[in-house]
């Protein structure tokens, strides 16, 4: 090796992503999450091509059918296979659930940055704005959002949930830019004659990527909880599609006389928010500067 | 140290059981067989409690609390008895009905109720500006179709007079045998003339006579309180004219969502419930069979199609719509309450007239029809929308046709829901594409669901007009001979369903779950439970 490569070598071992991956390599709960959800990513994606049923295929002869060999899950009331409902419901909800994290990610981050760098009046009046949004309670804008587009679609799933995730995004970027903002480094890089835009983007924002990466990981799950909870109110996604909210709403009201309808998509539910939780807590232990080896 | 704990805890464990249980709160059920109070399911907020602009079964069957016609129904036989008015004459040729006026009906401020009070009221209903949707119930009176459609503008040639001051005389179109139990409906109920103009003119629509504390009727009870999507609360009204018949002290009409509601009875929050949702059916049948109760009904539910909208316009298009829906196994294996499917409008044994099956189950059929219409395998056919009033059953069986149209016909369709209210709104509107309805008979005679088809009637949002079928309808309402106008009403449900402005999928069986406390429920064709004949029987 030489001295070029071994100084290369030393740099690298010293950076966000090598570090990490050593802090996530020794927390074993981290390790179950990711490969919990891998799995049940891949099922969702790749399931419904190993079962001979189609999402919407009823045979109203066979409703409410306890599991069996032929449906694993059991079915629901129109006779439909729950494993094939399930893991479809599943690709909605995890689409959903990263679709409109990055959605609010980008709103948040931009937003944020630009009122911790622009600073005074300005910021003043963007975090002051946030906070005004923040107090709306969140169902009601959702049902604003309907009233006012009256279809309702994905799309609109989306921007609900941009519309007030994004919130809490912009502060914490916020937090990090005022603090970075002051530090000699943004001094010196002003000094070079550095554009604003050149400063946030090659100097502030790469040093936010812990909180964000952090708080992205943690956004998944409540999103997907959100679609749930708007679904479950009758305001996410419309029959006959299914997504783990809706199947939930449905499985709750028989909880008693099909039990199946509930436990199935709730056990789903419940370890992909687990394994997202996990991989989330893992990142922000590695993540974390004052973390100490 | 820890057994003096350990004595604490046991005490003030104690302590608290004894409190929860001294102050555990006595359920609606309860406290209702004490205090003769009845709870009572309607699945729906009420869009009206203004007799003429309702039309809605949930909104009759709290407004018979409240007001009361020239004639009432038996709970148990339907049969027609007294109301307002004590007694009646009927001419030889049937025309000519005199109504001799109770002295002691009253309205709840004390005011006697009036032949007067009826004209004023058939004079609101009938008056175009007031734009009622069922004023065409008042159509048998003579000349009132005149009136209400502007052709006679002086109210005094209609056909009703007052002769004195308890005399009420009402001349008819032509014979209607149905006549007497027609005035027990809604349409034909009387308004308190000064509470009507105390709160705005006679023709207006939104005024605030129907708020508690304004409301002044005639019937049993008085509206009390209306909280909206809370409650509508009645209690006796002490000037019925009948206070004896009346058993129960008050009635708390409960609009809870029906999924909900059903929760809400097993808590002992209802003695009765608007229906029972269909995935519980079962269950009850099994576990609980004394308390779910199911009756036949004189009902139709059906899919009303607007005429008037993109292919919809096209009979092939709504043929093959109504011929892929698989209404046997929709029955069998969705509903379960023992509906039968309906392949004709009007439910079996209307006043002893059974309609023909009308049309087959055919999916070949339909597609070829569909083919013809321009759309093969639902090639280029527009997105729609199927809009009905929110509930689990109903949305069960838009999910269970939506994919039946989806893969027999290749057509996708969206599904939509609005609350009761909403809903009505949209459908009197005719903003829908396809809409969830039903009917049930005023009386027992098809005309109360073939009179829907008419070009000019109130309730028929399809935009589908027929001058022949209008002509049949108008025929059989002068045909006296029985057997004649049945042969003329299968005619025009010949052409009713020739054209399929409404797809008929089941007819009615009502089912709700009642608690063993409640007498005098009695299942009726029309799913019309008069207040009086209840008692609350408290077996524990």
């Amino acid at each position: 090796m030489t001295k070029q490569e071994r100084e290369k070598a030393a740099l690298e071992a010293t950076s966000l992503g090598r570090d990490a991956w050593e802090h996530i390599k020794r927390n074993r709960m981290a390790q179950i999450g990711g490969v919990l959800f891998i799995t049940i990513t891949l099922m969702c994606w790749i399931g419904p091509w190993l079962s001979s049923y189609s999402l919407n295929q009823q045979d109203l002869a066979y409703g409410a059918q306890s599991p069996s060999a032929q449906h694993w899950f059991g079915t629901d009331d129109l006779g439909r296979d729950l494993f094939v409902r399930i893991l479809i419901g599943g690709r909605i909800s995890i689409g959903v659930g990263f679709a409109a994290t990055f959605i609010a990610l980008v709103i948040g981050v931009i937003y944020g940055s630009i009122a911790g760098y622009v600073g005074g009046k300005v910021e003043d009046l963007m975090m002051r704005f946030v906070d005004a949004v923040y107090a709306l309670p969140f169902t009601m804008i959702v049902i604003i959002l309907t009233v006012t587009f009256d279809k309702k679609s994905i799309i609109l799933i989306f921007m609900a949930i941009g519309a007030v995730e994004w919130l809490t995004m912009a502060r914490i970027v916020r937090g990090q830019t005022r603090a970075l903002r002051k530090l000699n480094f943004i001094d010196a890089a002003k000094v070079y004659g550095a554009s604003h835009f050149r400063i946030l983007i090659r100097h502030i924002l790469p040093n936010c990527l812990g909180p964000i990466i952090v708080f992205t990981t943690l956004m998944i799950p409540s999103v997907i909880l959100l679609e749930s909870v708007l679904s479950f109110l009758g305001l996410g996604v419309q029959p006959p599609m299914s997504s783990w909210g809706v199947l939930i709403n449905e499985g709750a009201k028989k909880i008693d006389i099909y039990p199946w309808q509930l436990i199935f998509p709730a056990l789903f539910f419940s370890i992909t928010l687990f394994a997202l939780n996990f991989i989330g807590d893992g990142l922000r232990d590695a993540l974390d500067p004052k973390e100490t080896k | 140290m820890h057994r003096r704990y350990f004595i604490t805890t046991l005490c003030l464990s104690c302590l608290l059981w004894m409190t929860v249980g001294c102050t555990k709160k006595k359920t609606n059920v309860e406290l209702g067989n004490t205090t003769q109070e009845l709870y009572l399911g309607i699945g729906a907020e009420p869009a009206t409690l203004d007799p003429h602009l309702s039309t809605g079964l949930t909104e009759y069957s709290i407004m018979m609390a409240f007001l009361e016609g020239l004639t009432t129904l038996d709970a148990e036989t339907m049969r027609v008895l007294p109301g307002v008015a004590k007694s009646w004459d009927i001419s030889e040729d049937g025309l000519l009905y005199t109504f001799h006026f109770d002295p002691n009906a009253c309205w709840s401020n004390g005011d006697r109720v009036t032949p007067e009070d009826f004209l004023f009221s058939f004079e609101r209903i009938l008056t175009p500006l007031l734009g009622a949707p069922y004023a065409y119930m008042l159509y048998p009176m003579r000349d009132a179709e005149a009136f209400h459609t502007g052709k006679l503008t002086d109210f005094s040639k209609v056909g009703a007079t007052a002769i004195d001051d308890h005399t009420l005389q009402i001349e008819l179109e032509q014979a209607t045998p149905y006549f007497l139990s027609l005035l027990a409906h809604n349409t034909w109920f009387p308004v308190h003339p000064p509470t009507i103009l105390k709160h705005g003119s006679m023709t207006e629509r939104i005024s605030k006579w129907t708020k508690a504390g304004n409301y002044v009727g005639n019937g049993p009870y008085l509206l009390k309180k209306w909280r909206l999507n809370t409650e509508v609360y009645a209690v006796k009204n002490p000037h019925f004219r009948d206070i004896e018949s009346v058993n129960l002290n008050g009635i708390h009409f409960l609009p809870i969502e029906i999924d909900t509601e059903e929760r809400a009875f097993r808590s002992g929050h209802l003695h009765i419930t608007a229906t029972v949702p269909i995935h519980r059916i079962d269950w009850y049948r099994e576990h609980r069979p004394e308390t779910i109760n199911f009756a036949t009904s004189l009902g139709v539910y059906y899919y009303m199609l607007n005429t008037s909208r993109g292919p919809l316009a096209d009979p092939r298009v709504r043929k093959a719509l109504a011929y892929t829906i698989n209404r046997e196994e929709l029955t069998k294996h969705v509903l379960k309450a023992g509906q039968q499917p309906a392949y004709h409008f009007t439910p079996p044994n209307a006043g002893g007239y059974n309609a023909e099956a009308r049309f087959p189950y055919d999916p070949d059929l339909a597609r070829q029809l569909l083919a013809e219409a321009g759309f093969p395998d639902g090639k280029g056919f527009p997105a729609f929308e199927l809009l009905y009033n929110t509930s689990e059953s109903h949305r069960t069986i838009a999910v269970a046709i939506q994919q039946m149209w989806k893969k027999e016909l290749g057509i996708n369709i969206e599904l939509h829901n609005q609350e009761w209210k909403a809903y009505l709104s949209t459908r009197e509107a005719g903003e829908f594409d396809i809409l969830r309805a039903s009917w049930f008979g005023d009386y027992d005679d098809p005309n109360t669901f073939l009179s829907l088809g008419e070009t000019n009637n109130g309730n028929n949002h399809t935009e589908w007009s027929s001058p022949e079928y209008d002509a049949l309808i108008k025929q059989a309402a002068v045909t006296l001979d029985p057997e004649a106008r049945k042969a003329i009403f299968q005619k025009a449900e010949a052409i009713l369903l020739d054209e399929m402005p409404v797809i008929p999928i089941y007819f009615y069986v009502t089912s709700r779950l009642i608690d063993d406390a409640v007498q005098g429920w009695y299942p009726s064709i029309l799913d019309n439970h008069p207040y009086q004949a209840i008692k609350l029987i408290d077996n524990e």
